[in-house]
């Protein structure tokens, strides 16, 4: 294994946060737009939270490209993976285009992945895309760890892993279990990549008696426990979804507990979709400055280069830096069945 | 078809055999046609994929028996049946005693506010359990009321009391389903001939004397029918589990299949169906004791030409403990969930009741639901969904109940079909159903109709245990005295059965409509873009921490399946009174 420190170029990001809008606006080809709306509609396995993310989005295309409907249908990696791969071997693809964290590996090891580079995405950095079009980065994520501002003061709250084995916290974590880079085989990840296997076992071993509290959702509803008081520190919560709520006024902070582990959500083509120039449009519509900056007016963290994020302090080369293991598709490929085992046997 | 011999031969001997054609050995043929072809295919699939190998690719191929070697191998297999067991027996019978203590209370005796019962019971049934677990959860959490006012005291993380435990686990399965308890035995209680517990009053036994040894033991075919689907719901439970058991560390069967089918992407089905196949044959177990049981259900058949509506005892100075109790139940299962939901769906964010939270207060979720097509879709799939489920389920088990309680030729074979589905956990049988429809050439995968066939196959079970009882409670002295008139089978069923049976027939209608809206471990794997459902939206706002708009979401589709509820149920009781009559 082999650690690998996430460093975009977001010095550039940073300097074009104020981008000049229009003068790079995007516009797919005619010829693609007209045989999309000869084809009237597309549709969009998403695992993406839907009030905060896909109705924006899907609201944005549908306002850009009105002779086209977007069906969505939302559910978690793993069931996304096996409708995509049941519907191809019986011939009957439904979904046209897909996206999440842990799809790709078994839908394209099916051969249901189209590869497709749309032009909106040339300038994406190279650890946003894959060589052969196979995916595209549409954001990014920082998982890291919660505390609720009401229970625990900032001073109080664990700052680094080693604060995690404290006594005080033993049945007061909790995090999500799904069986994902995003969820706690992550943060499994994390740590061997970072301490090493012998020391990092070592540390899980350790981590596995201070009871952490199970929950098989997303990180979303792990973080509203915190929010809600059930538990004073959360796991494995994205620090997006913490500012998002901060800015209703939720008694939550997250902490720089280093390092953070980053992640991307990646966005693809179904081979042999029903709608395969729609399909192409609306990946080629995400990937654009246009629909990520309607993603990063969400709260969400755009990965096209000329878009900012709304709010900076959430980049690890914002104006608080913080060092991050990022968890790129070929490391969790080969590595995720382990973290899944090793979840599995320590902690549920 | 002629009829005029056939009524003599029907009356002479209850089987007819031979000599033309027989209308019940038609009936008996296509119907077993009809259940062959809905049933077999998953159970077969499932059987198939248990002893395949499934490759890399994802495709399958190869005998295996190493998902069975893998099932009886398991460490953890012991702990987790143990687990099972424990969760099953308890919330089974504090599911009995409370929802059927309710039922006579509400049917047999004079304590008030039975409308509330009904009301309690209408609501509940049509309320998607993922809604009721994250309610109750909210409350006796960690942040609920109970532990917060502790928590304020102490000064402590540490709650008073932790309800992801198993005594959590049977809490809420066990309130979760005695609603139904109650709903399946007030028509029992409803139907009994009274005469026996007068006759017991007159010879001088107490109340308690006489609901011991006359009101109970003449329902006990239907009790101990009901606490076995009770007890196989609890088994292939799913919701309670993984929302109260998993965050507990406590581990049952169907959280074990959870854990082995999310361990790989995608799931590795070969484990699952093999922990499938096994599990129906421990319910096939189960169901030859129901079977035997049965086989003398004749013997406590009450309901005759008579009339029947049963007098009520008098509780007298206790009356006030039923009282009570109605109350208790209207406050745990509607009212404190219902005041839980409200008070998240006007929050934007999760919060415990506090004063300051107050000042946050906004309609802005109902906003969202409201103004969303996404919502109004949801609504309109389940509706028709439950509806075509409902109505197709019901005829069969119309059809099937009848010749198998009168143990015409084909009704054990028809029974045991028809019963089948119930050794599927729900997740598997949408596994199942999913293979199905995409090997066969019908464009119905992703389709609202493939949710439509899974669903009643599903709940054809339910709907037979209702016409089933129904008809066992009809003595058969009056489809006799129809068929001495001349009648042919089909006019009988037609003018005598189905009149008498019409409470039975609307009440498992109801049943299956209500259940099947809130069905979600089918769905999860069956519903695509075009025909998603509101359970499955609903599990995932909670999978997503939306829990206002789930909130406000399921305060709406509560008050819109209460309307529909209502409007069955007063269904109900006309054809009740129209009987009376």
């Amino acid at each position: 294994m082999d650690r690998r420190q996430f460093s975009l170029g977001m010095g550039a990001l940073a300097a074009t946060g104020l981008g000049i809008p229009g003068l790079r606006a995007h516009a797919a080809s005619p010829e693609l737009i007209a045989a999309a709306e000869a084809e009237g509609q597309v549709v969009w396995y998403t695992t993406m939270i839907v009030d905060q993310a896909v109705r924006p989005l899907v609201a944005a295309f549908e306002e850009r490209y009105p002779n086209i409907t977007v069906e969505f249908s939302r559910a978690g990696s793993d069931e996304t993976a096996l409708k995509i791969i049941n519907e191809g071997q019986a011939d009957r693809m439904l979904g046209d285009v897909f996206d999440g964290v842990s799809t790709f590996a078994s839908v394209m090891a099916a051969g249901f992945v189209e590869p497709y580079s749309p032009d909106s995405a040339s300038d994406y950095s190279a650890q946003f895309k894959d060589p052969e079009g196979h995916w595209h980065a549409l954001n990014f994520y920082f998982l890291t760890a919660v505390h609720n501002t009401d229970l625990l003061s900032a001073e109080d709250a664990p700052q680094t892993y080693q604060d995690l084995l404290d006594e005080r916290w033993r049945g007061n974590m909790v995090w999500p279990v799904d069986a994902t880079p995003v969820g706690a085989p992550g943060l499994i990840g994390n740590i061997l990549l970072t301490m090493g296997e012998e020391d990092g076992m070592a540390y899980l071993q350790q981590l596995a008696g201070q009871g952490i509290v199970n929950m098989a959702a997303s990180q979303r509803a792990v973080l509203d426990r915190v929010i809600l008081g059930d538990f004073p520190i959360g796991l494995m919560c994205f620090n997006h979804h913490v500012a998002i709520s901060q800015a209703q006024g939720a008694p939550i902070d997250w902490i720089r507990m280093e390092p953070v582990m980053a992640s991307a959500s990646l966005l693809g083509l179904v081979r042999n979709g029903p709608n395969p120039n729609a399909g192409r449009l609306l990946v080629d519509f995400i990937l654009s400055r246009e629909g990520q900056e309607v993603l990063a007016s969400t709260g969400y963290l755009p990965t096209h280069p000329e878009v900012a994020a709304l709010n900076p302090d959430l980049l690890a080369t914002g104006p608080q830096p913080f060092d991050t293991t990022f968890m790129a598709p070929d490391i969790v490929e080969q590595n995720l069945a382990d973290w899944v085992r090793i979840t599995d046997e320590l902690f549920l | 078809m002629s009829s005029g011999t056939e009524g003599s031969t029907d009356l002479a001997a209850r089987r007819p055999a031979g000599g033309g054609v027989d209308q019940v050995r038609v009936m008996a043929i296509v119907l077993c046609v009809i259940l062959v072809a809905l049933v077999v295919p998953p159970v077969v699939i499932l059987i198939i994929r248990s002893v395949s190998v499934t490759n890399p690719d994802a495709t399958v191929g190869g005998f295996t028996l190493a998902h069975y070697a893998r099932f009886f191998t398991n460490p953890d297999l012991y702990e987790s049946l143990f687990n099972s067991v424990v969760f099953s027996v308890f919330s089974t019978i504090l599911a009995l005693l409370f929802g059927g203590t309710l039922a006579w209370l509400v049917e047999r005796t004079n304590t008030r506010f039975k409308g509330l019962a009904y009301v309690t019971t209408i609501i509940s049934m049509g309320t998607p359990y993922i809604l009721y677990v994250s309610a109750w959860l909210f409350l006796l959490g960690r942040s609920g009321p109970f532990n917060d006012a502790w928590r304020t005291l102490t000064g402590s993380f540490q709650p008073l009391f932790d309800p992801y435990s198993m005594w959590g686990m049977v809490l809420v399965e066990g309130f979760l389903w005695s609603p139904l308890v109650f709903l399946l035995l007030s028509s029992t209680f409803r139907q009994a001939n009274a005469d026996m517990e007068e006759a017991a009053r007159m010879s001088g036994a107490g109340v308690l004397q006489t609901v011991w040894s006359i009101s109970i033991k003449i329902s006990m075919p239907a009790i101990l029918a009901l606490a076995l689907f009770v007890f196989i719901r609890a088994i292939e439970a799913f919701e309670v589990p993984l929302m109260v058991g998993l965050p507990g560390g406590i581990d049952v069967l169907t959280t074990d299949v959870y854990k082995s089918i999310r361990e790989t992407i995608p799931p590795d089905l070969g484990y699952a169906s093999a922990y499938s196949v096994v599990l129906l044959f421990v319910v096939a177990v189960l169901l030859s004791f129901y079977g035997r049981l049965a086989k003398n259900a004749g013997k406590y058949s009450t309901v005759t030409g008579k009339g029947y509506r049963p007098r009520q005892f008098d509780l007298g100075r206790y009356r006030w403990i039923g009282d009570a109790m109605v109350l208790f139940n209207f406050l745990i299962v509607l009212v404190l969930p219902l005041l839980a939901l409200f008070w998240l769906s006007l929050l934007p964010y999760m919060r415990s009741i506090r004063l300051e939270a107050i000042a946050q207060f906004s309609l802005e979720n109902f906003a969202t639901v409201l103004q969303s097509s996404y919502y109004r879709e949801l609504a309109l799939h389940t509706l028709v969904v439950a509806a075509s489920a409902a109505t197709a389920g019901i005829v069969l088990a119309f059809f099937t109940g009848w010749i198998s309680a009168r143990r015409r030729t084909g009704g054990q074979v028809l029974d045991q079909l028809a019963t089948m589905p119930l050794v599927f956990p729900g997740i598997v049988m949408g596994v199942a159903f999913m293979m199905v429809f995409l090997a066969v050439p019908l464009p119905i995968y992703g389709s609202i109709w493939a949710l439509a066939i899974a669903y009643t196959v599903r709940y054809l079970p339910y709907g037979l245990r209702y016409t089933y009882a129904g008809v066992l409670q009809i003595h058969s002295e009056l489809e006799e005295a129809g068929g001495v008139s001349g009648a042919t089978p089909i006019q009988m069923l037609r003018r005598i059965v189905a009149p008498l049976l019409s409470p039975a027939i609307l009440s498992g209608w109801l049943f299956v409509f209500l259940i099947a809206s809130k069905e979600l471990a089918v769905a999860a794997l069956l519903s695509n873009t075009q025909s998603q459902v509101v359970a499955v939206g609903m599990y995932d706002l909670w999978r997503n921490g939306q829990g206002g708009e789930l909130a406000a979401f399921g305060l709406i589709w509560a008050t819109v399946m209460t309307c529909v509820a209502s409007l069955f149920y007063f269904a109900t009781r006309d054809g009740d009174r129209a009987q009376a009559l």
